[in-house]
């Protein structure tokens, strides 16, 4: 029994100074100097930051308070330096570790020295006692300046509303001022020739009804109604400012515009083939496995996309711009060959939140465009020859009327 | 006569406000002339109306669906695209087969594969063109992994998300991979890396390895 006792007290009093121990290395070890830590910062970012995060898992844990979960700061430094040899040897957390990590092995990094380990322990530590950075709290900040940037539609119409009623007021006092003078100069003896100016024959219902004055206005309203008809008559077939809501609200002013993705990341047919193709939901989650909660839209739209895969039911969008079939267009020809940047038809994409059909789209936007432009010769051994017989008779630049754009057949047929 | 003046002034007002309804806004994609044309009988990419009655009143035959219906009865969704047959595979324009490594057997892609293009300039020129399309918003222009896509943007002092485990190209782990280990990476992806394989062409993906080791060193 005493015996027992005294096993029992000997291993607490191991078991307590094992901690005691092993917790003031810790703190011992992990340097706290900021030079020290801002290596560590260049260190992290530049091999670990693939894989690992502070606050977050990623492929590999999250390393926040690492110090204190791993056996000891040593076995830290082994761990980075070589963990196939630690997991080798039968280590009990780094076996753990593998197994929980469906056996996904961290790359060695033989050429660390101790210090270097320390150094990312030791800025991981300062990122981790950090404060979380709230969105709520950036949001009412983010508000301010977008008030301050213009003056919203709601003033605006106060402002002409209330000029409008200075205008009124002014012709009123007017009317008030000219009838007053009247009565004065009434009051005085006049010349029957001055008399005749102040009571001029001049009356409103008198000019309204002199025949130019309704000529003027039947002028008027002809040619605003004849240019109202017209107008209305090219629009028939066109589809410029076409802004249909889609399935998904995705917005190409965040893809594009903020994080700037390349277009034809998405739209691999732009550069390849005649259309331009939507990606389909495999491209999103190419990020969107890891971005599950939008800034702007939260989590709804992009649960979209999940529902799409895992009903495995194509997303329909709404198609946008619409050739007739009688016209033919390839989307290759213009970007690859021809070298034109997508906003040059599509316009500022990056900065629409909803598409809308920026261009005409129609046969003589397309003829304008090709009367215009230059032919991309450079470096298209293709064109030497066409360059040098061009500029025998012609002194512009070649132009694509120039080889054929005009042709009816190159786009009818 | 003052009749008169009214009645016409009444006409071309409303015929100038059906013509002004004729435009195409939100979501009305406007009149539409010889709307045949616009709404092909043959199966076109990204059009697909599913109605079969939608455009019933341009028919010119009586026995058949709508004009403007012009999706597959017999597809899954009605769409009009299908997977190619079982068992066939697609050759591309060099006469390459399909690319099978399982995503799993990066050492093993990693030694064999070679890369069948040399370090000529215009490789290289097309490789910096493809990375900067395919791979710069993650991997950063010079592959340091410090993309906006990976750094997150601020806007308006608002942090966005990003995405984490953006590799750094650059770092001692991946200083010395093979050429053949980016294009298995890039083909089947890699930890958090989705696969690019559906949007970049086997020979594209060589392009870019090339470029990338230039970029190493």
């Amino acid at each position: 029994m005493i015996r027992t006792l005294k096993n029992g007290l000997g291993r607490a009093t191991l078991l307590l100074a094992f901690v005691l121990f092993s917790a003031a290395g810790h703190s011992q070890e992990i340097p706290t100097d900021a030079a020290v830590i801002k290596e560590g910062e260049s260190l992290f970012n530049a091999n670990c930051k693939s894989c690992h995060a502070v606050k977050r898992k990623l492929v590999g844990p999250a390393l926040a308070g690492v110090e204190g979960r791993a056996p000891s700061i040593k076995w830290i430094i082994e761990w980075v330096k070589n963990p196939a040899k630690v997991i080798a040897s039968g280590d009990a957390y780094a076996v753990k570790i593998y197994e929980e990590y469906q056996k996904a092995q961290m790359t060695a990094f033989t050429g660390f020295k101790d210090d270097q380990v320390l150094a990312i322990l030791a800025y991981v530590k300062s990122e981790a006692e950090k404060p979380e950075q709230t969105v709520a709290a950036a949001q009412p900040g983010a508000a301010v300046p977008a008030a301050g940037a213009g003056i919203p539609e709601g003033y605006l119409n106060l402002i002409l509303v209330g000029m409008i009623i200075i205008l009124v007021l002014l012709v009123v006092i007017l009317g008030f001022i000219l009838t007053t003078l009247k009565k004065f100069l009434d009051q005085r003896s006049l010349t029957d020739e001055d008399k005749e100016v102040v009571h001029s024959p001049f009356t409103i219902s008198g000019t309204l009804q002199s025949p130019a004055f309704l000529f003027i206005v039947c002028f008027i309203v002809a040619a605003v109604g004849f240019k109202t008809v017209i107008d209305g008559l090219y629009t028939i077939g066109v589809q410029q400012n076409y802004e249909p809501k889609q399935p998904i609200a995705f917005s190409h002013k965040v893809h594009a515009g903020q994080y700037e993705i390349e277009c034809k990341y998405c739209h691999t047919g732009a550069a390849k083939g005649k259309s331009a193709n939507i990606p389909s939901a495999n491209v999103c989650m190419n990020c969107h496995t890891q971005i599950k909660s939008g800034t702007v839209t939260g989590e709804g739209e992009i649960a979209k996309i999940y529902a799409a895969v895992q009903n495995n039911k194509p997303i329909e969008w709404v198609r946008i711009h619409n050739l007739p079939d009688l016209a033919y267009f390839n989307h290759a020809q213009h970007v690859t060959v021809g070298n034109i940047q997508c906003q040059t038809c599509h316009g500022p994409i990056e900065q629409m939140d909803v598409v809308k059909q920026y261009s005409l789209l129609t046969m003589g936007w397309c003829i304008d465009c090709h009367r215009k432009t230059d032919v991309n010769t450079k470096g298209n051994a293709y064109y030497d020859k066409l360059v040098e017989l061009h500029g025998k008779t012609s002194k512009t630049n070649l132009k694509v009327e120039d080889i054929g754009g005009l042709e009816c057949a190159k786009c009818h047929y | 006569m003052k009749f008169n003046r009214i009645i016409s002034t009444l006409i071309a007002v409303s015929l100038a406000a059906v013509l002004a309804s004729c435009a195409a806004k939100g979501d009305n994609p406007g009149r539409e002339y010889a709307p045949n044309m616009y709404h092909s009988v043959a199966y076109e990419p990204l059009s697909q109306i599913t109605d079969e009655d939608a455009g019933a009143w341009v028919n010119a035959l009586d026995n058949r669906s709508g004009e403007y219906f012009n999706s597959n009865r017999y597809n899954p969704h009605r769409m009009n695209m299908r997977e190619p047959a079982p068992n066939t595979v697609k050759r591309n324009k060099y006469g390459w087969l399909p690319y099978r490594i399982s995503k799993d057997s990066l050492d093993y892609a990693s030694k064999v594969l070679k890369n069948p293009f040399d370090s000529a300039a215009s490789v290289l020129d097309e490789g910096k063109v493809l990375y900067e399309t395919y791979c710069k918003h993650c991997h950063g222009a010079k592959g340091e992994g410090d993309g906006k896509v990976a750094t997150g943007v601020t806007i308006d002092g608002v942090q966005k998300s990003q995405v984490g485990g953006v590799a750094n190209l650059k770092s001692d782990a991946l200083k010395n991979i093979s050429e053949g280990h980016i294009f298995h990476v890039i083909t089947q992806g890699k930890g958090l890396m989705g696969s690019h394989g559906g949007q970049i062409n086997p020979d594209e993906r060589w392009k870019i390895a090339k470029y990338v080791k230039t970029l190493q060193k």
